[in-house]
């Protein structure tokens, strides 16, 4: 069914579109003020707990010997398996042709962009001298020290790096129409900078030649990226010996995890958007079908890994695997093992149900249990299996602090900071595509002579 | 601007922005001791003294690095210690540099201690004096001073004399007069004699604390290595009796565990089924006439069948030794029980060859404790006028707690402290006059006949405080009004008095070459015994207390002694090696007790008996006896402590308050194990910082064992199993010159602990307090780790030494992205502080847990900063650091060998641990060196690595412990 059955009653017109997107823009009501400012004190929090933990030291937050990676990691993996659905939905349904994915993909590419922005803190917020992260980096230095390019951690450096590259052009390349509208569309300063922005668009038939090659283009580069990043991020751990880490399963669960995280996350952000901004037109049911069946998908598909995981571990007869599992299923952790698989196995389930699926409220609460299921998947992997690995003599259990709670929790309220910010001065919803699913208006009589 | 005007400009600038911008205080530059010609700029000199920590006397030499002691080592010319130093020997640095040290005399005013200067200190001492004397009541000054029977010995008695005071009380708290009262009696000899452990084939203990305090632990744990190891096929046995287990019952082939007291009844038991099956003489059997083997395992709770296996196993030894009366079985029935001791020993023949008299301990020269008794008494009284309390000593804490010292000192008028640090003596004290540290001082000790250990400053005091003999000096004068030279104290300092006992003692010219050396050693010939058999009279234990109560077992720890060195901050970190507990005292109490009570590990407990009452948390223990609980002597903080690295306890926690202040009358000596105690819940938590997590290996195999039949084939035929060998795709690792490694012989690792403060001193490493060293945030690099397997309530343990293991495929290197963790060309396992960012993935992925990551700026607080090692790096916040295999060691021996044109040889380079080490379990070699010990112990059929399934190749071999079983 194409998004713009003409049939359809009440189908937007072009000048809809121009107005919905538009209104959008328009200067923030309290609401949106309360929610800014309720956001920028939780940020303040979490800068004020991290300069008190460079200030006083990584014993700020509750890591140990053996558990000496933790919640900063786990949040970590969490924000980068975020990002990871921006760019399947913008590059690879964009080579799939998958026209939902036009009303909604601005959103996930901005939120791809800011979850890897929040990613990539972490690894600063992490290291116990952030102020030598830099000596990561591989740049020309008079004593010809390289960065260790055996090492996983290089390899997140270039992944991430690469991917937020990618990302960040791939989203300004798609945003030029729609800046080049804003621009038409407002005066004064804004003008100006989203004239900087329109890169001189003039919507000339060679700029949209040219425009559609790049885009297609970007979308070819950044597609592979939306696989390798998380596999790369997975090798973290796949390439290490702790039990519980070590094991080949771990590229494509990751992958689909991330994807299983990343669509709850966009539901997240949209389904409030489609409220305030009364986008129904646009973000209709059958959108919100797609991205259940996608989320219900995934789910099954990590459950299976689930069971993998398991089962190698088990079947593996080795006594150090064996151990760390049986240790997670009924130890210390248990309820977080139960926990994540109550969230990520059965909560889909679901979405079996058509009527769930196509519910905002459902779909609301079943996302934001995945997601919490997700960000305990990943502190299930790190800290129970570290907690427990091959040394007896030191295992022991993490407790968090004050401090490293904020920081993750801040870690969200920059996330939100940052979309929210988007939403009042970008187009979220993209002009260009979305009407390219609207017929083309018939000169003189317009779309009501049809 | 020319060079010279810009040279100017530069300078003054800098200096101008290093005096201002400088946030760190002027640093005090220390004088040096010795003439300048001996220390040269970044090249350590060596002084040798004697450690007083503890009666045993070991020999020490100091290291000088640019005029102050970095470091510790074992006087390896000493013959009592022969190179080692105990946990507390090697932490007596931090008595030097103790935060708390007196800055200089202090005096009371009211309730707190004022800085007064020495010339009004030592004007007030000497008024108060003559006043005493001018009263007529000179016999009101006394004397107590810890055990020293050397030229301040001498100078303290002469003084005392001079001024008509009461004959000096050698106070030591463990006097050992129970050894001595049984030695009266069976052998006619008030001595305590030398037990030859390395010529034994057959240790049987009773209660002997050997490898921990008892009498001398360096000098038995080594000897006791030498007979017990496994070495080319032979291996000595040793069994052990005591009610709990402690590190000694670890190393027994077999403990045996017993009802508390009843140590003298066992022997005697012994001694009669030896009687019985004609292994011995039978005139022995008139002393167990009495004893009925039956009634005795009833009342002991040994099984017949132990028995006499025990007396087949040690009757048959050529030969045995017996030794018995620690501490804490030391009760009413003492001095029967070593009697019956002394008969085993005389029975089968081991006196002259185990056991020797001639070399006899200085400890014979300990006041016997019914004499201190009689002084606190006095005290009591108001007899006495003048207390002078040498340093060492802190009676107000170290005496059991019914003799009430601290309130009779409280009735001394004056009472005078020489302790440099404050303690629960010094704050009852009128008068504080601080001694120099034993390292700043001269001196002399001797530890047994024989063995003349000198004392010289190896520095120049870090305080305002002067030597005792120097003070006495010069307050006698000042008292007895005698001009330079004359009269009872000729000399102008403590110096010429000590050359004045030494000059007849050494050949002219030869002071110099004794200084060295650290003392003068003679052999001395044995002291022929004639055993009495006397019959012996075999009474259960004396216990006061509610009769329902758990028996106390007051143990002295081998980390505090009698909380002496409860003041270090490294001790109270170095974990107990049974319950792996750092910074805080605990009760031992059996599972069964503790299910009873419904006491939890962690519960603080309430702990009373008759004479008083402490509060300690619960360590739940399968193995003590169900009748008894166990409790360390001498847990206490020193100020700088609290709460840097720990919180106040509310209560006290020494369980020498519980004990009864009358003497046993026996020997004279206290009676440690005399009190039932009983157990209340405070309902308050405490829960011990305990590193390790489990005992249990879970099936591991990080420490082995081997019995000792098949070691025996082993070391005969060589290894039956092969080793499997690991597949790579790379070509093995090329090193050029060397690849260093080590051997860890398991079997002779008796668990002291002595290594791991060695490392600390060595290595720069802090302290982190007990909240942080809980959470698994510990820096020790070297840490001993305890396995246990078999019977809860009778494990056989296990003592492995873990540090890094400096993998050829070293799972931490990979891992790291910026090349901090690299391996070296000479098989080290390197770490680059400068270029470490902190990811700490290199600690995830070791798999043994020795990396150890800084997670704060750790501090060490003045003056401690100036005992930190100047060859090693003194890491910063969020760097990762472990053992280095003492680089530092390597790089000097590498410099020397190559200043002599040579390669290194073996035994060139010792790593701390390995120097310290009293059972020479650990060997540091050239792995390339085929001939090295390390290399020829790492083909040994002992040897394995630990988790070698993974892959890693470890430089650090291990040699499996060797396990005597029986059926």
């Amino acid at each position: 069914v194409s998004a713009a059955d003409p049939s359809q009653a009440g189908a937007p017109t072009f000048a809809d579109v121009n107005r919905d997107v538009l209104r959008t823009l328009e200067p923030p009501g309290p609401l949106y003020l309360g929610w800014m400012c309720v956001v920028g004190l939780i940020l303040t929090a979490g800068i004020l707990a991290w300069t008190y933990q460079i200030f006083i030291g990584m014993g700020a937050a509750g890591k140990r010997t053996p558990t000496m990676w933790a919640m900063y990691i786990t949040s970590f993996v969490f924000w980068i398996g975020i990002g990871h659905a921006g760019t399947l939905i913008s590059a690879i349904l964009y080579l799939f042709r998958a026209r939902w994915r036009t009303s909604i993909f601005r959103a996930a590419e901005a939120m791809t962009i800011f979850a890897v922005m929040t990613a990539g803190l972490f690894p600063l917020i992490h290291a116990g001298r952030m102020w030598f992260a830099y000596f990561l980096l591989p740049y020309p230095n008079q004593r010809d020290l390289w960065p260790n390019f055996r090492s996983p951690l290089v390899w997140d450096v270039f992944a991430i790096s690469t991917y937020l590259t990618i990302s960040t052009v791939f989203f300004i390349v798609g945003l030029v129409p729609d800046v080049a509208a804003l621009r038409d569309a407002t005066t004064g300063w804004r003008r100006r900078i989203y004239g900087m922005l329109s890169l001189g668009w003039e919507g000339s038939h060679s700029q949209w030649r040219h425009y559609r090659r790049a885009y297609g283009l970007l979308a070819a580069l950044a597609t592979p990226l939306v696989l390798s990043v998380h596999s790369v991020v997975s090798w973290d751990f796949a390439v290490a010996l702790v039990p519980g880490w070590h094991s080949t399963l771990f590229a494509p669960f990751f992958v689909d995890g991330a994807i299983f995280s990343g669509f709850a996350m966009v539901l997240i952000l949209i389904l409030p958007m489609r409220h305030y901004f009364r986008l129904h037109a646009y973000l209709q049911e059958k959108h919100l079908d797609a991205m259940g069946k996608l989320i219900l998908v995934t789910g099954l598909v990590l459950t299976y890994f689930y069971i993998c995981e398991a089962f190698t571990a088990w079947y593996s007869g080795d006594n150090f695997e064996r151990a760390s599992l049986f240790w997670k299923v009924t130890k210390s952790y248990a309820w977080d093992l139960w926990l994540m698989y109550f969230c990520n196995c059965v909560m889909p389930l679901v979405l079996f149900s058509k009527r769930a699926r196509t519910s905002p409220v459902v779909l609301y609460i079943v996302s934001i249990f995945v997601l919490i299921g997700m960000w305990f998947e990943r502190f299930n992997i790190i800290v129970p299996s570290l907690a427990h690995d091959f040394y007896p003599y030191t295992w022991g259990i993490y407790v968090p602090t004050a401090t490293d709670t904020m920081i993750v929790i801040g870690s969200f309220a920059w996330f939100f900071l940052l979309f929210l910010g988007f939403i009042k001065v970008m187009p979220s919803l993209s002009i260009v595509e979305v009407k390219e699913t609207i017929p083309q208006p018939v000169k003189g009589g317009g779309h009501a002579a049809h | 601007m020319n060079r010279r005007e810009f040279f100017k400009v530069i300078t003054t600038t800098g200096a101008a922005a290093a005096a201002g911008g400088c946030q760190q205080a002027a640093e005090k530059i220390l004088p040096l001791v010795v003439p300048n010609e001996q220390i040269v700029p970044g090249v350590a000199s060596w002084f040798s003294t004697v450690c007083r920590e503890c009666p045993a006397g070991c020999g020490v030499i100091a290291r000088n690095r640019e005029g102050r002691i970095v470091k510790l080592e074992g006087n390896p010319d000493h013959p009592v210690n022969q190179g080692a130093l105990c946990i507390r020997g090697q932490a007596a640095l931090q008595g030097m540099y103790h935060p708390d040290r007196f800055a200089g005399p202090q005096r009371r005013e009211g309730s707190a201690l004022r800085a007064v200067g020495w010339d009004d200190a030592l004007k007030l001492a000497a008024d108060k004096l003559a006043a005493v004397r001018g009263a007529g009541k000179s016999r009101g000054i006394v004397v107590v001073s810890q055990l020293e029977n050397g030229s301040l010995g001498g100078l303290m008695d002469r003084f005392g004399q001079a001024l008509g005071a009461r004959p000096r009380v050698t106070l030591e708290p463990f006097g050992y007069e129970w050894i001595r009262a049984a030695n009266r009696l069976v052998f006619n000899r008030d001595a305590i004699p030398y037990y030859a452990f390395e010529d034994a084939e057959v240790v049987l203990s009773f209660g002997a604390d050997f490898i921990e305090t008892w009498l001398s632990n360096v000098n038995y744990a080594r000897t006791f290595g030498r007979m017990h190891g496994f070495r080319g096929g032979r291996a000595g046995t040793f069994i052990h009796v005591e009610p709990r287990q402690s590190v000694t019952a670890s190393n027994a082939d077999e403990w045996v565990r017993n009802v508390p007291g009843t140590e003298g009844l066992l022997a005697l038991a012994i001694l009669k089924v030896m009687v019985e099956e004609g292994m011995v003489d039978r005139r022995f059997g008139e002393a167990a006439a009495g004893v009925e083997v039956n009634k005795v395992a009833a009342d002991s709770g040994v099984s017949v069948a132990t028995i006499k296996h025990v007396a087949h196993v040690f009757g048959n030894a050529k030969p045995g030794l017996a030794v018995g009366g620690g501490v804490a079985v030391a009760g009413s029935n003492a001095t029967q029980s070593l009697a019956a001791i002394n008969l085993l020993n005389a029975a089968t023949s081991n006196v002259d060859k185990t056991v020797r008299f001639g070399p006899d301990s200085a400890y014979a020269q300990v006041t016997p404790y019914a004499e201190v008794a009689a002084l606190a008494q006095a005290m009591a009284r108001g007899e006495i006028e003048a207390l002078l309390i040498g340093p060492g000593v802190n009676p107000a804490f170290t005496l059991p707690g019914g003799l009430r010292f601290g309130e009779a000192m409280a009735k001394v008028p004056f009472v005078v402290s020489f302790a440099n640090q404050p303690d629960e003596t010094t704050a009852l004290a009128h008068l504080v006059l601080p001694d120099t540290h034993w390292l700043e001082t001269w001196g002399d000790y001797s530890p047994r006949e024989g063995v003349l250990g000198l004392m010289q400053p190896t520095m120049s005091p870090i305080r305002d405080s002067r030597p005792l003999g120097d003070v006495l000096l010069a307050l006698g004068r000042s008292v007895l009004g005698t001009e330079e030279g004359k009269g009872p104290l000729p000399w102008t300092n403590f110096e010429q008095s000590l050359r004045a006992t030494w000059d007849p003692v050494i050949k002219a010219g030869q002071w110099e070459q004794a200084l060295q050396q650290g003392g003068v050693w003679k052999d001395v010939p044995a002291a022929a015994v004639i055993p009495k058999a006397a019959a012996i009279e075999a009474t259960p234990v004396k216990l006061e207390g509610d009769a329902g109560g758990l028996t106390l077992l007051a143990y002295p720890s081998l980390r505090m002694y009698d909380g002496r060195t409860a003041s270090r901050s490294w001790l109270q970190e170095a974990p107990d090696t049974m319950t792996q507990a750092v910074w805080d005292a605990w009760v031992e109490i059996s599972t069964d007790t503790a299910a009873k009570f419904g006491i939890a590990a962690g519960d603080v407990v309430k702990v009373t008996s008759p004479h008083g009452t402490i509060e300690v948390p619960a360590y739940v223990s399968p193995t003590i006896h169900p009748g008894a609980v166990a409790v360390p002597i001498g847990h206490r903080y020193a100020p700088y402590h609290v709460p840097r690295y720990v919180r106040a306890p509310g209560a006290p926690m020494n369980p020498l308050a519980l004990l009864p202040g009358a003497a046993d009358p026996a020997s004279g000596g206290p009676a440690f194990l005399s009190v039932r105690v009983t157990l209340a819940k405070t309902g308050a938590r405490r829960p011990l910082a305990i590193l390790q997590a489990t005992h249990d290996q879970d099936d591991r195999e990080l420490a082995r064992h081997v019995d000792l039949r098949t070691a025996r084939e082993e070391a005969l035929r060589g290894k039956t199993e092969k080793p499997h060998d690991t597949v790579s795709m790379y070509s093995p690792q090329q090193y050029p010159n060397y690849r260093w490694g080590m051997a860890v012989d398991v079997d002779l690792c008796v668990g002291c602990q002595a290594c791991v403060v060695a490392c600390i001193a060595e290595n720069n490493i802090p302290v982190v307090g007990k909240a942080e060293a809980a959470y698994g945030r510990q820096l020790h690099w070297l840490r001993i780790e305890r396995w246990a397997e078999g019977k809860a309530d009778h494990p056989h343990n296990t003592f492995l030494p873990m540090f890094c293991q400096h993998c050829e495929i070293a799972p931490c290197e990979p891992v790291c992205p910026v090349f901090a963790a690299y391996r070296t060309d000479e098989g080290l396992n390197g770490q680059v502080y400068n270029r470490c960012v902190g990811t700490r993935y290199c600690g995830n992925n070791c798999p043994y847990h020795v990396r150890r990551f800084n997670w704060y700026y750790y501090q060490f607080p003045e003056p401690l900063n100036v005992q930190l090692n100047p060859d090693v790096t003194v890491r910063q916040l969020g760097v990762m650091e472990k053992c280095t295999m003492c680089i530092q060691r390597i790089v000097a021996g590498k410099d020397r060998a190559r200043d002599e044109k040579r390669t290194v040889r073996d035994g060139d380079i010792v790593t701390a641990c390995q120097q310290t080490c009293p059972t020479q379990a650990i060997t540091f070699g050239n792995l390339k060196d085929e001939g090295s010990e390390a290399t020829k112990l790492r083909h040994a059929p002992r040897a394995y690595s630990v988790l070698d399934e993974l892959g890693t190749r470890p430089s650090v071999t291990y040699l499996k412990k060797v396990v005597r079983t029986h059926a």
